[in-house]
């Protein structure tokens, strides 16, 4: 399912000093996914945290959801610790931004910053599938989609993470409901994105071992972000 | 680096195979045959490790002949590569296999219909109304998505066989400079010049 | 896929080498008896012998026996065939699909060495398998009558196959009642 493998694993300065077989990534997994609505934009991740291959749990709740300051949503799955430096540095970034320019960046502007974040470390990426939610200038959501060096684009709905492959193909199913006559968009109200996510998720839980536990879905809207949470199977 | 290709038409089946021997970086031979009679009207082009395609081609041949001695009867196409595929499938779980990659070309005086069966060495085939072997696969598959259809005429169907030829001639990085080209109909197998 | 008193079953039609494709006309199932179908995925000259053998096992049964193979015993021979090349397997996975004497519907999803698995709800094989369990998860309830189940097979080979760019060009769904098969092609993307 993950097999990107990053470029530049054979050295680094923690294998030449030890010279045993250190390996600088762990793969924390997780599923994050996002929809876009007309001024909405729902985005969700479980909250479990497991191990390598996926057999241990760390923990059952933790968030791998951020509100970013300026009000968008980053959803991180894959290398935790890599997620966590990645919000730290997007944060610190956002906060120069606004002492720069007096004002909030913008989620397309911040969706070009966080892609050359990414590219910034092309040959020891981030081991971090992210996927970045908010409103756009003019009030529409939007969902960004990025591979670990940042490629990027915007989408309507958009899986990442462990269970990506199995939700990806349900919400094309569901809210960009392609046919071989092209995509028949409906539009969807925010409750009925809800109910596709909670379902995706629930999906995705009874066949991915690395997905469970809470699922948590970020509401953003132009009122602010709301956060709910649902159980999701524990098994 | 060897091309062979082929196409279904009205009623008949048009081949065609490179026609150059080549060892390493050296043309050994430019007038090679690289197909096989199995009986009147079906045709069996090779390609592959040398060695190997005239020896499994011609076992192939000697058993359909044989079957036809046996029983009394012409193989149709589909029985032939039915039984061609199988061997090379057995085969392919022996200790040598054969590296050999095959076009079946045939008409059946029974259905009246032209057919065509693209064999690779691992034994999988395909009926098709236009098959092709190798790197020439990449260069005329979209060739035939674009202008074959089943109900060529023989004249239209020299003409898509020039643009074949053509296109290998002009864009593949390998110089086949001729190339043998054969149709199958009613009347059995001839080898045409285009 | 199965239904209330039917099974569905489909496949795409591509056959390929690696990213090029070479046939839009290569389904991957055949029919073992009336009410029974055995699909295939993996390496093609695999799935054509074994579909050349299990139908001569297949007939030697029905002539032997003079009744037909039940989905649960065709299972188990094609478990017993696979597993005869305990070490050197054929590389597919085989699907058995079909409706028993009492018109119960039976599912049963295998590895390459015959290890089998028998479903009350689906079975997914092939390169695109993540995507189809995962749509086949959302979309598939239980009881569903013929045309329900025709429309939830169809729809979650579509959505899975969009996603796998090896799989594709075309679909073909045999919905299997007690009174008949239902055979449809699907016209899908053709890239």
């Amino acid at each position: 399912m993950d097999s990107f493998l990053p470029v530049q694993v054979s050295w680094t300065p923690q294998t030449a000093a030890s010279g045993s077989d250190f390996y600088p990534y762990t793969n924390n997994a997780g599923t994050v996914a996002g929809i876009s609505g007309g001024d909405f934009c729902v985005m969700a991740a479980d909250t479990r945290q497991s191990f390598g291959v996926g057999y241990l749990i760390n923990t059952r709740y933790q968030p791998k959801m951020f509100k970013l300051s300026n009000g968008s949503v980053l959803g991180t799955s894959g290398f935790y610790a890599d997620g966590l430096t990645l919000i730290k540095r997007i944060n610190q970034r956002l906060e120069w931004y606004k002492h720069a320019h007096d004002k909030e960046m913008s989620t397309p502007a911040l969706a070009q910053l966080l892609s050359i974040t990414l590219y910034s470390k092309r040959f020891f990426p981030y081991y971090a599938r992210v996927l970045l939610g908010g409103l756009d200038l003019e009030g529409h959501g939007v969902v960004y989609g990025y591979d670990s060096i940042g490629s990027y684009e915007p989408c309507l709905a958009r899986a990442t993470g462990s269970g990506g492959s199995l939700i990806q193909p349900f919400l094309d199913n569901q809210i960009y409901r392609k046919t071989p006559l092209g995509i028949l968009q409906a539009p969807h109200t925010l409750d009925q994105v809800k109910a596709v996510m909670r379902d995706s998720f629930t999906s995705a839980t009874e066949r991915d071992i690395q997905t469970g536990d809470y699922l948590e879905l970020f509401i953003i809207t132009a009122q602010g972000v709301d956060v709910e949470k649902y159980d999701l199977r524990k098994d | 680096m060897e091309c062979i290709f082929g196409f279904t038409g009205k009623d008949f089946v048009m081949t065609a195979t490179d026609s150059t021997v080549a060892q390493s970086i050296l043309i050994v031979k430019s007038t090679e045959d690289k197909s096989r009679a199995l009986s009147k009207r079906i045709l069996l082009l090779f390609a592959g490790e040398s060695g190997d395609t005239v020896q499994f081609a011609e076992f192939i041949q000697r058993n359909v002949r044989l079957y036809e001695i046996r029983n009394g009867v012409e193989l149709s196409t589909k029985s032939a590569a039915t039984f061609t595929r199988r061997e090379l499938a057995d085969n392919l779980r022996s200790r040598k296999q054969y590296s050999v990659n095959l076009i079946l070309a045939g008409y059946d005086l029974t259905t009246e219909l032209p057919s065509l069966y693209q064999l690779d060495y691992l034994g999988s085939s395909v009926s098709a109304p236009f098959a092709a072997h190798g790197y020439a696969a990449h260069f005329l598959f979209s060739i035939f998505d674009r202008y074959h259809r089943p109900d060529l005429s023989l004249e239209e169907a020299k003409a898509l066989m020039k643009m074949c030829v053509g296109e290998l001639q002009r864009r593949f990085l390998v110089n086949l400079s001729h190339f043998t080209v054969k149709v199958v109909d009613k009347d059995g197998i001839r080898e045409i010049a285009i | 896929m199965s239904g209330k008193n039917c099974v569905a079953i489909a496949s795409d039609k591509r056959f390929g080498v690696k990213y090029l494709t070479i046939s839009m006309e290569f389904p991957k199932m055949f029919q073992a008896t009336d009410k029974t179908f055995i699909g295939i995925s993996g390496l093609a000259t695999d799935v054509q012998t074994l579909m050349e053998r299990f139908r001569f096992k297949i007939n030697m049964y029905r002539m032997n026996e003079e009744r037909d193979f039940e989905p649960i015993t065709l299972a188990n021979m094609v478990s017993s065939t696979l597993y005869e090349r305990r070490f050197s397997p054929y590389f597919v996975e085989p699907i058995v699909a079909g409706l028993d004497k009492n018109n119960n519907p039976y599912i049963n999803g295998m590895d390459l060495i015959g290890c089998s698995t028998t479903a009350c709800d689906f079975a997914a094989t092939g390169t695109p398998e993540d995507q189809l369990y995962g749509t086949c998860e959302a979309l598939w309830e239980p009881n569903l009558e013929p045309e329900e189940l025709f429309e939830t097979i169809s729809q979650t080979i579509m959505s899975a196959t969009n996603r796998d760019c090896v799989s594709g060009w075309g679909a073909v769904v045999h919905v299997i009642t007690p009174e008949r098969v239902i055979t449809r092609t699907l016209k899908t993307r053709m890239d």
